[in-house]
């Protein structure tokens, strides 16, 4: 037992951990993945072949350097940010940032709930099907000078509108039919991404394309890239947009009634069944609000970076996963802990040109980061499940660990807003 | 009580994350761990040769004249201003391969040879960018282009999905010369090569379809000549690729009309296990050849092919030779000249003819595509089946036979 209760100890740690110690351990964690990486990155150019060694210490020379490698990994993220703040390599990194805001948004929300919605990429593949065909089909009808008025928030509706459709499925076939919702999200993923290729080869394909994609959306729908210089795919309003949703969905959850059943559904579904929570309903709309977040982003997607739908869609839902396990699945996180992807994707680009670094090495040294910086707060979250910090079950808790309710954090928090006869009045 | 419930939500956490990692591998990013070993051989390589291409375009900067390296990189600077840069002395090549990248044995080590051959012939250097997905071939296109330390005489964007972003990229730098294989960009600054790959699919499929009904044992497979089954393995199911299937069934239908192909679409171009799977299913109901137009994909199906005791065709490069390991088992390959487009499109830029708006389409005719025949089994294949071979080749450059470019049956 003496084993257990070290681990139990430790996580308990880790539970009670302030935010700033939570940042500290993040930055640690980056710090102790850099040393790690970089031992990698020196003992196989030590390994490989080269004319000229790129790095020598006390007599062995390596092929790569490694602190070349981790300076243009962050650097070339942001380019230089002092002669041209709005340079194509930071456009690139705030791209794939804002893109994995909404996923991650997406993964956060059912986790709340608790739902582990695996199936982000099948929605955001629903959501973005469905703006490029809507957009195509809407465009001619659609005067000039209303289109980009009209247009692009019709096409960010549809995609939300099929993205949550989409994501309600596996809500239901778990409220109504007890499914797993893991499985079905999984299997789900696998379907859209099937049918959509189905559909866009056979009836929607371009003319004269070698590639399965529909034809480009009409201009008037594009999210036009803006500060950054025409071509760089990143356009500031989506940023906005992104931004405001995380602070409505961080609203919604902490300050109203609906943000109050989802999360103790989440925490336990049994005691938030006997407060009166409608447990289907909330499991439903969760689902459906989680998918509409990732049909969004597929609208996003659409609209601002492809310019039209291929069936080659990058894997931004499985990544909104990490997203969200870095963040906490707290919406606040979401934005650094897209951003740390956001800059990996770019610095690894700009390494893979700028040094001799082959591309499986630099995805080696971006899956390090990541694991060391998502470990922490995977454990915590295991861990809040686990252990109470600082207080014993008591027998009112019904003998159970009383993580259910609510974790300190959270109880400090609690808004007014929230109390039981209010819940019930609006229900 | 306590204990028991703990452990269901641990087995329930830890299950959903093995799931979610599970989920993970099985997107696009998964498939290519299982290359790791084929994938990594080959990025040593390309930094390999990247390295050897600087040392030689040094060389040739210490031979013209004696500047310091330094003064390469101001004069690099300079050309970037839009200077003509075509008789410089040191001339940049930028390499955007397809999402297979290097190490797949044909199509993008087909491009890196041409590259290479510049590299020894012309005294280019060059670098190499390997996307893992769509979204990133304008990004790289695009940071080529705008890089001023080298700057790039020509960027070479090898693979049809290349087109989209091209199509964009392109026009917002009208000074920069882009080459484009496998698709048409109609810009001035693009020179774009296709080749007729139903012709070259037509003759390993009119092999194929002469080969399965008679008695061949050789390395280390044999025919079944009583089954007159031959399979096709395609990568992503796209235009393109069923320009290989068309050419293949029309091929083993002018050999043999009684002859069934048997089709299969791995979905990516970089899965040998999904092509190792759909090569075995087509080996278990009687197919003894498969041709395979899957890039890295098809490495499994010369899996396949050498554990069933049956034969394979390779595509793109001669991969008897690219993959000699399975040199016993691969009749022929359909060799599409990746290489000679690059080495010619860097050759014309050499030469200050780029011929940028033009699209070069290369077919049987000049060698632009062909089929060659395996180095280990070649000497197996009778004679008469390669004067026939040679005879369809006459009649198709002669525009006797029309290969078709779309599949006939749905």
């Amino acid at each position: 037992m003496s084993r257990r209760d070290t681990i139990e100890a430790a996580l308990a740690r880790l539970v009670a951990a302030s935010w700033i110690e939570r940042l500290l351990l993040s930055i640690a964690a980056i710090a102790t993945s850099i040393v790690v990486g970089g031992v990698i990155v020196l003992v196989s150019g030590m390994a490989a072949t080269c004319e000229e060694p790129a790095f020598a210490f006390f007599g062995p020379t390596s092929c790569y350097d490694p602190i070349g490698v981790y300076v243009q990994l962050f650097q070339g993220a942001i380019g230089d940010v002092l002669g041209d703040p709005f340079n194509f390599r930071l456009a690139l990194t705030l791209k794939e940032t804002a893109l994995l805001v909404f996923t991650g948004l997406s993964v956060a929300v059912a986790f709340r709930a608790g739902l582990f919605n695996i199936g982000s990429q099948g929605q955001l593949v629903a959501g973005a099907l469905a703006t490029a065909l809507t957009v195509l089909f809407a465009a001619p009808f659609v005067p000039a000078a209303l289109g980009a008025i009209v247009l692009v928030p019709l096409g960010l509706l549809m995609g939300a509108v099929f993205g949550g459709l989409y994501g309600a499925i596996p809500g239901a076939l778990k409220a109504y039919a007890d499914a797993n919702e893991v499985i079905t999200t999984i299997m789900l993923n696998f379907v859209a991404a099937q049918v959509a290729f189905f559909l866009v080869s056979s009836y929607f394909s371009a003319p004269e394309s070698q590639s399965v994609e529909t034809r480009t959306v009409p201009g008037a729908a594009v999210l036009e890239s803006t500060l950054f210089g025409a071509g760089s795919n990143f356009s500031v309003f989506v940023f906005v947009l992104g931004l405001a949703l995380v602070a409505g969905l961080y609203y919604l959850l902490q300050r109203t009634a609906f943000g109050y059943d989802l999360r103790t559904s989440g925490l336990q579904a049994e005691a938030a069944t006997y407060g009166g929570v409608d447990p289907k309903r909330t499991v439903v709309t969760s689902m459906a609000l989680s998918g509409a977040l990732a049909g969004v982003g597929g609208a996003v997607w659409v609209l601002m970076v492809a310019g039209r739908f291929t069936a080659a869609v990058p894997a931004l839902g499985f990544d909104g996963i990490t997203v969200s396990i870095l963040a906490g699945n707290n919406p606040l996180g979401v934005v650094p802990a897209a951003l740390l992807f956001g800059v990996l994707k770019s610095g690894s680009l700009a390494v893979q040109l700028e040094t001799g670094v082959p591309k499986q090495l630099v995805g080696v040294l971006r899956g390090l980061i990541i694991l060391f910086v998502a470990m922490p707060e995977f454990f915590r979250l295991i861990g809040q499940r686990f252990v109470t910090p600082d207080r014993e079950p008591v027998a009112t808790d019904g003998g159970e660990p009383i993580e259910a309710l609510q974790t300190p954090r959270e109880a400090q928090s609690e808004p007014p807003g929230s109390e039981p006869g209010e819940t019930e009045d609006g229900r | 009580m306590r204990t028991n419930s703990d452990r269901r939500r641990f087995l329930r956490i830890a299950g959903a994350a093995g799931l979610a990692g599970l989920a993970g591998c099985t997107s696009g990013d998964g498939s290519e761990s299982t290359e790791t070993e084929e994938s990594g051989s080959g990025g040593n390589d390309g930094a390999e040769t990247s390295t050897a291409g600087t040392e030689a375009s040094t060389s040739t900067v210490g031979e013209t004249d004696a500047e310091t390296s330094t003064m390469a990189d101001t004069e690099g600077a300079e050309t970037a201003d839009g200077t003509s840069s075509a008789s410089a002395p040191e001339m940049n090549v930028g390499m955007i391969y397809a999402k297979g990248g290097l190490g797949d044995k044909s199509f993008n080590d087909s491009a890196n040879r041409g590259v290479k051959r510049a590299v020894e012939e012309i005294g280019v250097s060059f670098n190499n960018a390997q996307p893992e997905q769509n979204s990133d071939f304008p990004t790289f296109q695009r940071r080529f282009a705008q890089s001023s330390s080298p700057a790039y005489d020509l960027i070479c964007t090898i693979g049809f999905a290349q087109v989209s972003g091209l199509t964009e990229v392109a026009p917002n730098f009208p000074d920069q010369k882009f080459m484009l294989v496998d698709g048409v960009v109609e810009e001035s600054n693009v020179a774009s090569y296709t080749f007729k790959e139903h012709q070259g699919s037509f003759q390993v499929g009119h092999l194929a379809g002469l080969l399965t009904t008679r008695e061949v044992s050789a390395g280390a497979g044999e025919t079944n000549s009583e089954n007159t089954t031959v399979g096709f393995v395609g990568g992503e199911e796209v235009p393109l690729i069923k320009r290989f299937q068309a050419g293949y069934e029309a091929g083993v239908a002018h050999a043999n009309e009684e002859a069934t192909v048997r089709v299969a679409y791995t979905g990516s171009f970089a899965d040998p296990g999904a092509g190792k799977e759909a090569a075995v299913s087509m080996y278990d109901n009687g197919a003894d050849i498969v041709y395979h137009a899957a890039g890295g994909s098809g490495i499994g199906v010369f899996q396949a092919a050498q554990e069933q005791g049956r034969y394979a065709i390779g595509v793109d490069s001669d991969q008897s030779k690219s993959s000699s390991q399975f040199a016993d088992v691969i009749l022929a390959s359909m060799v599409k000249r990746v290489d000679n487009a690059v080495f010619t499109s860097i050759e014309n830029v050499a030469n200050d003819s780029f011929n940028g708006g033009e699209v070069t389409t290369l077919g049987l005719e000049g060698n632009g595509v062909e089929a060659v025949y395996g180095t280990e089994l070649g000497s197996a294949i009778p004679e008469e089946v390669k004067q026939a071979i040679a005879q369809s080749r006459e009649r198709i450059i002669a525009g006797e036979i029309e290969v078709p470019t779309e599949p006939s049956g749905g």
